[in-house]
């Protein structure tokens, strides 16, 4: 019996290591790995003007686009490594991802108005006009960095991580302690993160200075995502699948600003 | 009325205990530069400043680092992990071995509270380096998944207390040496580890670049303050 069970196991790391035609289905669907251009590639001229503007704007929101944001964030708390991380929510995967239909506006939607939608959720502000700087500044910044990219192709590490479903139902209270664990040293006990010189280093995770709760953050299964494939900083794919869940669902769990379309 | 009584008789306490607590405060801070200036009066005990100086501006020349204003928790907390061993360091370890819990709270709560100019480092900002080291800094070298310095150390890394001390204009050796003590030696005292795995990924090129850039800054008289 036992030798019959080696046999088989033999038999299917052969099949897998000749591969053949089993795989190259599959293949066929592997996403696209994409290397986003480098600084030095920004042009001069109105357009590297408005793709350095967006990086401004990006990484130092508040003081570049201060009068559209309500909280502690800039675009870079999400979108780590200035908009490049992959599952981070690139801007070189979002640009060739947009227009694209959301359920959450029934409709197609262009990424001026997606990042409008930043504005309002994620930064707990007031959008920005399409025309506006800001938006002209960002949408060019995204552009710019998705030079390159294929239209239509999944890309590696596109948008944020999609986590499997849990083993467990979310438990804020195992959550707790690992945001204790793993989280505090940086957020703060408190969620409500850590300044410096009265200047904010580490992004507040909940309370009135960061996203309310019609953002994709405040959406348990984005916000493990985030947390599985970035956080500690440096120490991503650390933390178990089940641990980043547990801990969404506890800091989901905390006060955070009203979704603005449910307040009037 | 009871209220009135209460508060006349909490006001007539804290008159009496207000100052007895300032004096213990400043007990410590008396007893902490006089280990700094001689030592704790144990047999061999060496005084901090023949290292760091009474001001805590350290030695660029050897690499000992300035540590005036660094915030009194982090001091102690390295202390405690020299005494330890959970942070290498050779030549310090003999020093601090016979200080007591109360010594290095003392000592941490002065060499906190003293400031100093920035003292000259032992070569001029190696030019070839500061522009990498600035980069990896501000920016980060994400494809090696090493995130800004700066998102931990605050802006142009002037601390963010308590846990994360400020490098700002530290001296290039004593940064160097610790970026290597992460990476290969016996330091480990760093939360979560979080240190270790960046140092080691760096490349010694890389860490070296880093510490020419914040060498070449000018560093805060105090850590940055929390919220």
């Amino acid at each position: 019996m036992k030798k019959g069970l080696l046999f088989l196991t033999l038999a299917q790391a052969g099949l897998l290591l000749w591969g053949g035609p089993l795989v190259s289905p599959a293949r066929a669907q592997e996403p696209v790995t994409f290397q986003p251009p480098r600084d030095s590639e920004i042009p001069s001229g109105p357009f590297g003007d408005l793709v350095r503007k967006g990086e401004l704007i990006f990484t130092q929101t508040g003081k570049y686009a201060g009068k559209y944001v309500g909280n502690d964030l800039t675009c870079e708390s999400c979108h780590l490594d200035r908009g490049r991380k992959p599952y981070a929510a690139p801007l070189w995967a979002a640009y060739v991802s947009y227009p694209r239909f959301r359920s959450k506006n029934n409709k197609v939607t262009r990424l001026g108005e997606r990042i409008q939608g930043c504005f309002r959720f994620s930064m707990n502000g007031t959008p920005p006009s399409l025309d506006s700087e800001t938006i002209r500044s960002l949408v060019a910044y995204s552009f710019w960095m998705s030079r390159g990219a294929p239209v239509g192709k999944k890309l590696a590490g596109q948008g944020m991580y999609h986590m499997p479903p849990p083993a467990r139902k979310p438990d804020p209270f195992r959550g707790k302690k690992v945001y204790a664990a793993r989280c505090a040293l940086c957020h703060g006990a408190d969620g409500l993160g850590t300044t410096s010189d009265h200047d904010v280093v580490f992004p507040p995770v909940w309370g009135p200075r960061s996203y309310n709760m019609g953002a994709g953050l405040a959406k348990i299964s984005k916000l493990a995502g985030f947390v599985k494939m970035n956080m500690p900083l440096s120490k991503g794919d650390t933390l178990s699948d089940q641990e980043s869940w547990d801990v969404a669902a506890y800091v989901d769990s905390q006060p955070r600003p009203a979704d603005p379309r449910k307040i009037h | 009325m009871t209220i009135v009584r209460r508060s006349v008789s909490t006001l007539f306490l804290s008159l009496f205990f207000l100052p007895a607590m300032t004096v213990h405060a400043e007990d410590f801070l008396k007893q902490g530069k006089k280990i700094a200036e001689e030592g704790n009066g144990s047999p061999g005990s060496v005084a901090c400043m023949e290292c760091h100086r009474l001001n805590g501006g350290g030695m660029p020349s050897i690499g000992s680092p300035r540590i005036a204003g660094q915030t009194a928790a982090y001091i102690e907390h390295e202390i405690l992990g020299v005494q330890k061993g959970t942070r290498y360091a050779p030549v310090m370890a003999g020093v601090v071995n016979n200080l007591s819990k109360k010594d290095i709270r003392s000592v941490a709560l002065y060499y906190a509270s003293v400031r100093t100019p920035k003292l000259p480092d032992v070569s001029p900002p190696d030019q070839a380096l500061v522009g990498l080291g600035k980069h990896i800094a501000q920016k980060g070298l994400w494809k090696k998944n090493v995130p800004a310095c700066v998102l931990c150390h605050g802006p142009n890394g002037r601390g963010v207390p308590p846990h994360f001390p400020y490098i700002e204009g530290q001296n290039k050796g004593y940064l160097l040496r610790q970026l290597v003590s992460f990476a290969f030696l016996k330091r480990k005292d760093d939360p979560q580890g979080l240190m270790r795995g960046i140092a080691r990924r760096l490349s010694q090129r890389e860490r070296k670049a880093v510490a020419e850039y914040f060498a070449s800054l000018t560093p805060p008289a105090a850590a940055g303050r929390g919220n």
